[in-house]
């Protein structure tokens, strides 16, 4: 089952579900690189708030499609780690560095929606 | 108390397989769900090596008990092309993108005990340890 | 033998001991406790259901007699309870079955008292007193036939040494769980984690930090900044009392993972001495936000939030 992606306005929102498989992971990548063209979104929000585990293959991925975003004109928002998974991340040494990150999806759009306004500072 | 599970690793899906069973069994011997996190993603890990670098091989669970302490035995073992210099891999294999052996210094991290036993043509195992506090 | 081993790894307490059949088979072996000794001890069976009542009674009346033990017993329904427990184990003693069931029971015994705080003076008191109400019935019951008691008496002192010795060991385990418990509460408190306004945490870091600290510190950070849905955090370090290198990167590490909650992180109390200290040492402290002092930096994470704080006419604030 291809993980949906859903069209908020100028938004992507991609919920990734528990066990992904990384054949599903690539194919992601590139249904969002295809629908970030074709609807020129302006940002992509990735939702983890369902994976227990993010480990490097996943992380390296994630990092993939904000940088394929980035090329495009989409800003990457990747929002809702849960703490037990920011802790594994961090002792693995993973960074999402150059990605935003927020609590979780409403958090994310609240993000997206001040940066649009200009009224936020950055980060 | 169940013995050990052995999970065998032949293709991405198993990865997954490995680390939520890895998962469950750190949850049935106490481990708090940080723990069981850091147990599942360690697993992801050298799950994952054995995909990329060996193509095929298995992850052995099992509980273990030493002077009172409840734990958790992972062992991933391949019968892959095995690692040149098993002591740089641990220094630098995470640092740079494709070298082998990447993400073992990272899951010697998440683990209390790890040790890592592998020669050219000879395969690898990987041994970790996780107790509960 | 495949439903005995069943049946002791079925119990979890014998487990968490080291306590499986081999070293209760050593400690029998130690007590000299023999298929002889079980074999007396079922010849005592009929006594013991005979007299399990007013010894029992007897026993009971000895602990209601001193306040220090009357206390464990004020509920009328728990001193049923027990008395009815005493009476099976007394009658239990004599059953001939001493394998994972009965050294199962006995170690629960152990953690009970650890938990009501029955300190093993009372305990082994107690013991004694039953023993030699046990004893002067048994010289009643064996009449004309003294060694025989004497025997049987031996017999059962080798198991009432057994059954107090898996006791007392696990009080001993669960006093120092307790105390475990203990210090991790203890090392809780010392590191709060404070909401000092609607989506802003503060982080007062005191003392050593070491690496399982750090750990617990970053831990509980997390789940605060996700139960408050914290987007800023300031992070007080005035109190650390040594800032190495191992230390910087422990508190790098809280940072990064914070953010990767989409919570910003403001440092507080980093002299400027140590800052060149670990940048000469090569962390990149480039990824740290620092603000000198707390009162600067909690004005910052407020401004970042979008609060103003208003001096009012008369002196007073509001924000």
């Amino acid at each position: 089952m291809p993980v949906p992606i859903l069209k908020q306005g100028d938004v992507l929102i991609a919920s990734m579900q528990e066990a992904l498989t990384d054949h599903a992971l690539l194919e992601l990548r590139d249904r969002l690189s295809e629908q970030v063209g074709r609807f020129r979104a302006r940002a992509v929000i990735i939702d983890v708030g369902a994976l227990d585990v993010v480990d490097s293959f996943a992380t390296r991925t994630i990092r993939g499609i904000a940088y394929t975003a980035k090329l495009r004109g989409a800003r990457t928002v990747v929002v809702g780690i849960q703490p037990q998974v920011a802790f594994a991340m961090v002792q693995l040494g993973l960074t999402l560095d150059g990605v935003a990150t927020a609590l979780d999806l409403e958090e994310g759009l609240s993000l997206l929606r001040a940066e649009a306004h200009g009224e936020a500072d950055a980060g | 108390m169940p013995g050990e599970l052995r999970v065998p690793i032949e293709g991405e899906a198993d990865i997954v397989t490995a680390r939520q069973k890895g998962r469950e069994l750190a949850a049935a011997r106490g481990l708090g769900i940080t723990d069981q996190t850091l147990v599942a993603t360690a697993i992801s890990e050298v799950a994952r090596n054995i995909v990329v670098y060996a193509r095929r091989g298995e992850v052995v669970l099992a509980p273990v008990e030493d002077r009172g302490r409840r734990g958790v035995l992972v062992v991933a073992r391949d019968e892959g092309p095995g690692i040149a210099d098993p002591e740089r891999a641990m220094r630098d294999g995470w640092s740079s993108g494709n070298s082998l052996g990447m993400g073992l210094p990272g899951a010697k991290r998440l683990m209390d005990e790890f040790e890592l036993s592998s020669a050219v043509g000879k395969g690898t195992v990987v041994t970790m340890r996780k107790w509960v506090r | 033998m495949a439903d005995v081993k069943l049946a002791w790894t079925s119990h979890a307490l014998p487990h968490q001991l080291d306590v499986d059949e081999d070293e209760v088979a050593r400690r029998k072996e130690f007590l000299e406790f023999r298929e002889d000794d079980v074999e007396s001890l079922k010849g005592l069976r009929d006594v013991a259901r005979k007299y399990a009542e007013p010894v029992i009674e007897e026993f009971y009346r000895h602990i209601l007699s001193f306040e220090e033990t009357r206390t464990f017993f004020q509920d009328p329904h728990v001193l049923e309870r027990v008395k009815r427990l005493q009476k099976e184990y007394f009658v239990r003693l004599t059953e001939g079955e001493y394998g994972a069931d009965y050294v199962s029971d006995r170690l629960r015994i152990g953690a009970v008292h650890e938990r009501v705080n029955l300190a093993p003076k009372w305990y082994l008191g107690m013991y004694s007193f039953y023993l030699r109400a046990v004893a002067r019935r048994m010289l009643g019951a064996f009449q004309g036939e003294p060694e025989k008691a004497f025997a049987t008496f031996l017999s059962l002192l080798k198991l009432v040494f057994l059954d107090i010795g898996l006791a007392v060991d696990t009080y001993i385990h669960a006093r120092e769980a307790t105390m475990r418990k203990q210090q991790e509460a203890i090392r809780e408190l010392s590191t709060p984690v404070l909401q000092i306004r609607d989506r802003l945490l503060l982080l007062p870091i005191i003392g050593v930090i070491d690496t399982h600290r750090a750990r617990l510190i970053t831990d509980s950070l997390l789940r605060a900044i996700r139960d408050t849905r914290a987007k800023v955090v300031v992070m007080d370090v005035t109190g650390v009392a040594t800032i190495d290198s191992k230390v910087a990167n422990h508190l790098i590490q809280t940072v990064v993972a914070a953010r990767l909650m989409g919570a910003s992180v403001i440092v507080t109390g980093l002299s400027s001495d140590v800052a060149q200290a670990l940048v000469g040492l090569g962390i990149d402290l480039g990824k740290l936000n620092t603000v000198g002092d707390l009162q600067g930096g909690i004005e910052e994470a407020e401004r970042h939030l979008g609060y103003r704080v208003v001096a009012q006419a008369d002196g007073a604030r509001s924000a």
